[in-house]
């Protein structure tokens, strides 16, 4: 074991002793606890200097949080985000140099509802969270999945880009808050922080109605494929932080993400068909919510360095299970990635770091526009851009192709069927279906018109639709979701009869 | 109940593993497709059986036909042998 | 327990569709199949009228499918299109030399102009001669590239207006993955282009028509068609990571079976952020032909393995030789 005096301060003068390997590379002093990449050794000290510097940096570089402005931290109880949450106490404390300077407050979603915990088990977790939480001073939220019940449609409603624009503006408000403080200071009033102390915890734990849970349940039960139930959770999580964000004024919500997670996240991405958004999904800002900003300024963190950090430093954290925590490689596709890039790192180990520089030369096709553009439409669930928009000649075309040709000739696109030549041309005589254009077979053009998952379809992206079209039936769904689909579509409908009307009237004078 | 399978090829990494066309002959109870592979991987498969099954289903990428239709239309794995069927494995790995 | 078409609901179903999850019969797939290569080819304006079109064949299922399928709609739908046959022979024993014996019979089958045009013909070296130089590591990109200018050459000794190739919706998912897992942004903005655009000189535009063809189904349809094709993996064992990448496809379309057509989605609507450096084609300063580098020497995946460019260029007699050949006003 490194025993190894924090506090020593001579570790970066000395230069002489030679590099031995077990020696830390950069004060060349101490014995090394750690390889952070391939061939650099840190001592403990050192670091600690390292990754608290690689937290303000990040944060410094992309200017993105103003002084004094409200920030939301996701906490899941998980390594990652207990090793945010101590990032964010250790920027704040006084002596820290180069001190953050916003406000933040802790959420934490429950999802215990639907990862397998007994009620009991669920007020263990959140017991052992509350205990982290109360020793840092910040407030903090604590919200159980099935609140997703009594969320207003209004969460999904599009909100128009920030006035905010980083940047310029940045220094400005460094140098407005510089003042207030100072003024504060000699009136001898509290500081930020002092205030903050004051504050009431807003959000008590209250647990979840035995009902509700249930109600949770049915919903995740009615979706066939864990895929698709992680998309959701995944999806309904974003909804609740959003929500709190929204009511209680933050601006700035950060996100505890590795750089290991993100690289996953990543290639499961793409893997679901959200290359559209792969850059809000895994960059570090995402603009998507309009009002309320995603960071996640923990993306140049691998998970074996935060690991040690929280070992070394004695950050707690708590295991929750997730949705796939028992289940095999090839459960899901979220877990089949995880599962994937976890081996490819172990045999190349620059894997995740090439994945997460690929995120980083991505771009969003939908960055916020200026306030005078009007919103484009948005995906009803994961509020990113639609991207069904897609010209003839896609992948997204060429499935709906062929759907329709492989339920009935009759509804094949009129525009490239060809009656005069509709026969294959193929030397097998076993098939007679083909000869007859109109095949009776019922099914193919009789749709009902009770919602059915199809309903929600043109209301959603891509990747959206597959998560969609593996739940049996939509009625599970949030009364917040159904009841923003129907005003989606009841105002399509009234622009289509609008525009009809103005057809008719072109048509027939009467 | 009399069963016969075609031959099959399975490459991967520079090397392969094959078996060769086979009938075979099983009294009451007939058995499933998963009885079928364990006892193919365990009987045939003369080496690397993983290029062949994985798990206890066929290794992705390899497609099952019994008697000329896609196995998934039949249940896959539960898919229970009836007297005269036809089963053919065809790998879809690159030919060029 | 016989699963009916859900197209003509008569027939017994033969196949699952991993695209849609359809059952269809064995005539409704095949119909299904040929209009979708129809699709693809008229939403992306692959050929005009009256263009001669080279078939990249190599004898695999694929190429096999492709050649069929494209003879079968250029009648059925009077593309006006000449098509023939483009092989390259690699010089590779016990591999190449079987697989052209099928695209010869492919020629009669399907009454198609064939022409086979060999690296040793065309550069000196067959693939043999060259794995013997190189050993087995990085083979493939010299392969690669060998290829790319063969068929190229093949092409404009033709007269050929556009080649097209086989590629099917797996190996596009495929390219996409792997050029994720190598942070090779330039290409994965680039792969998953139906056509390559025809303004470089002396490259002649390529295109994909079965780019949202599963392989399954390609198998398949060959299979039920009973086409004449060639199965067998290159001796020369294939790149280990992009095995990776295969395997990972594979899984994936286990787990989901649309997960190679949403990749391609994924695909095809990136969009690289401005400022980052994009590498420009440009053109070999010897022979004419694009390259990414002023002397269009193969340019090796992961470095230090350029004994080939060393013995390239250190046998002068030979290249000089060679360079007749690779002039591209040879044609």
């Amino acid at each position: 074991m490194c025993e190894v005096d924090e506090e020593n301060s001579g570790c970066l003068q000395s230069r002489s002793v030679p590099g031995v390997c077990k020696m830390c590379v950069k004060c060349k002093e101490n014995t090394a606890v750690l390889i952070i990449r391939v061939g650099d050794a840190f001592c403990r000290s050192c670091f600690k200097e390292y990754f608290v510097h690689k937290f303000r940096a990040m944060l410094g570089k992309n200017r993105v949080i103003f002084p004094g402005e409200k920030v939301l931290l996701t906490v899941s109880g998980g390594a990652a985000s207990s090793s945010m949450l101590a990032q964010v106490q250790e920027g704040l404390g006084r002596d820290a140099p180069k001190k953050l300077r916003f406000i933040p407050a802790i959420i934490y979603i429950d999802e215990g509802g639907v990862c397998g915990q007994d009620p009991e088990e669920r007020e263990e977790t959140v017991a052992q969270l509350e205990t982290i939480f109360r020793k840092t001073g910040f407030p903090y939220h604590i919200i159980s999945l099935e609140q997703v019940f009594s969320l207003p449609s209004s969460v999904l409603e599009p909100v128009p880009g920030g006035a905010r624009q980083p940047g310029g503006d940045y220094k400005a408000a460094v140098d407005q808050y510089i003042q207030q403080s100072k003024l504060k200071q000699k009136r001898g009033e509290a500081s930020v922080e002092e205030a903050q102390d004051s504050l009431t915890h807003l959000n008590i734990y209250s647990p979840p109605s035995p009902e509700h849970t249930q109600t949770l349940q049915r919903l995740f039960s009615t979706l066939k494929t864990l895929t698709a139930k992680e998309d959701l959770l995944q999806t309904l999580r974003q909804h609740l932080i959003l929500h709190t964000a929204r009511t209680h004024g933050y601006s700035k919500v950060m996100m505890g993400d590795s750089c290991t997670r993100l690289a996953i996240k990543l290639l499961t991405n793409i893997s679901l068909g959200r290359g559209a958004s792969l850059a809000a999904d895994t960059g570090f800002s995402d603009s998507r919510y309009g009002d309320v900003v995603v960071v996640r300024p923990m993306r140049d963190y691998s998970s074996k360095e935060i690991t040690f950090y929280n070992r070394l430093f004695g950050v707690e954290s708590v295991f929750t299970p997730s949705l796939d925590t028992k289940a095999p490689d090839k459960a899901s596709i979220q877990r089949l990635t995880e599962s994937f890039i976890i081996k490819l790192q172990a045999d190349f180990p620059s894997t995740v770091s090439t994945i997460y520089r690929t995120s980083e030369k991505l771009h969003t096709a939908s960055s916020p526009q200026n306030s005078s553009a009007e919103p484009s439409a948005k995906c009803l669930l994961c509020l990113c851009a639609a991207d069904t928009k897609a010209e003839e000649a896609s992948a997204f075309q060429a499935t709906l192709l062929s759907e329709r040709l492989s339920v009935g000739k009759a509804q094949s696109d009129p525009a490239h069927s060809n009656p005069a030549s509709s026969n294959p041309a193929s030397s097998n005589p076993a098939g007679s279906c083909c000869q007859e254009q109109g095949c009776g077979a019922g099914g193919c053009c009789s749709t009902s018109r009770i919602p059915a998952p199809t309903d929600l379809k043109t209301l959603l992206c891509y990747s959206c639709r597959l998560t969609i079209k593996d739940l049996i039936t939509v009625e599970a769904l949030p009364h917040y979701i159904t009841s923003e689909a129907e005003k989606r579509q009841r105002r399509a409908q009234m622009k289509e009869e609008i525009g009809e009307f103005l057809l008719d009237e072109d048509e027939d004078a009467e | 109940i009399r069963v016969h399978c075609g031959r099959g090829v399975f490459r991967g990494g520079g090397s392969q593993t094959s078996c060769d066309s086979f009938e075979f002959h099983r009294g009451e109870p007939s058995w499933d497709m998963k009885q079928l592979l364990a006892w193919i991987r365990v009987n045939l498969l003369k080496e690397r059986p993983e290029l062949f099954v994985q798990g206890d289903t066929v290794r992705p990428g390899i497609l099952v036909l019994i008697n000329d239709a896609d196995w998934e239309l039949m249940g896959e794995l539960e898919y229970q042998l009836q007297d005269q069927d036809n089963v053919v494995f065809i790998s879809t790995l690159h030919g060029g | 327990m016989p699963v009916q078409c859900s197209s003509c609901g008569q027939n017994r179903a033969a196949l699952k569709r991993p695209k849609t999850g359809h059952s269809l019969c064995r005539s409704c797939f095949f119909w299904a199949f040929e209009e979708e290569v129809h699709h693809t080819i008229v939403s992306g304006r692959l050929f005009s009228r009256g263009e001669t079109v080279g078939i990249g064949a190599s004898g695999g299922k694929d190429s096999t499918v492709l050649a069929h399928v494209l003879k079968v709609l250029n009648e059925r739908y009077d593309y006006g299109l000449k098509l023939l046959l483009l092989s390259v022979d690699e010089g590779i024993t016990g591999y190449r030399d079987d697989s052209l014996e099928t695209v010869k019979r492919n020629q009669q089958q399907y009454d198609l102009p064939l022409k086979i045009v060999s690296y040793e013909e065309l550069y000196g070296w067959t693939m043999d001669a060259i794995v013997k130089q190189v050993g087995l590591k990085n083979n493939c990109t010299f392969c690669g590239v060998f290829r790319r200018q063969a068929l190229d050459r093949g092409a404009m000794m033709l007269n050929v207006d556009k080649i097209c190739t086989g590629h099917n919706a797996d190996d596009v998912a495929e390219t996409v993955l792997m050029n994720v897992l190598r942070g090779d942004i330039a290409r994965l903005r680039r792969c998953t282009a139906i056509s390559t655009a025809s303004d470089g000189e002396g490259a002649i535009p390529r295109c994909k028509p079965l780019k949202y063809a599963y392989e399954k189904e390609i198998v398949l349809y060959a299979y039920f068609k009973k086409l004449d094709y060639f199965s067998t993996e290159c001796i020369y064992s294939p790149n280990a990571y992009r095995g990776h990448a295969r395997t990972f496809l594979k899984d994936l379309e286990a787990v989901r079976p649309s997960a190679i057509m949403d990749v391609i989605h994924s695909g095809e609507n990136l969009s690289v952020r401005e400022g980052v450096k994009m590498p420009v084609q440009g053109t070999c300063s010897r022979c004419g032909y694009i390259s990414s580098q002023a002397l269009g020497l193969p340019k090796l995946g992961i470095g230090k393995h350029h004994r080939l460019h060393g013995k390239i260029l250190a046998q002068q007699p030979l290249t000089q030789e060679e360079e007749r050949k690779l002039k591209a006003v040879d044609f």
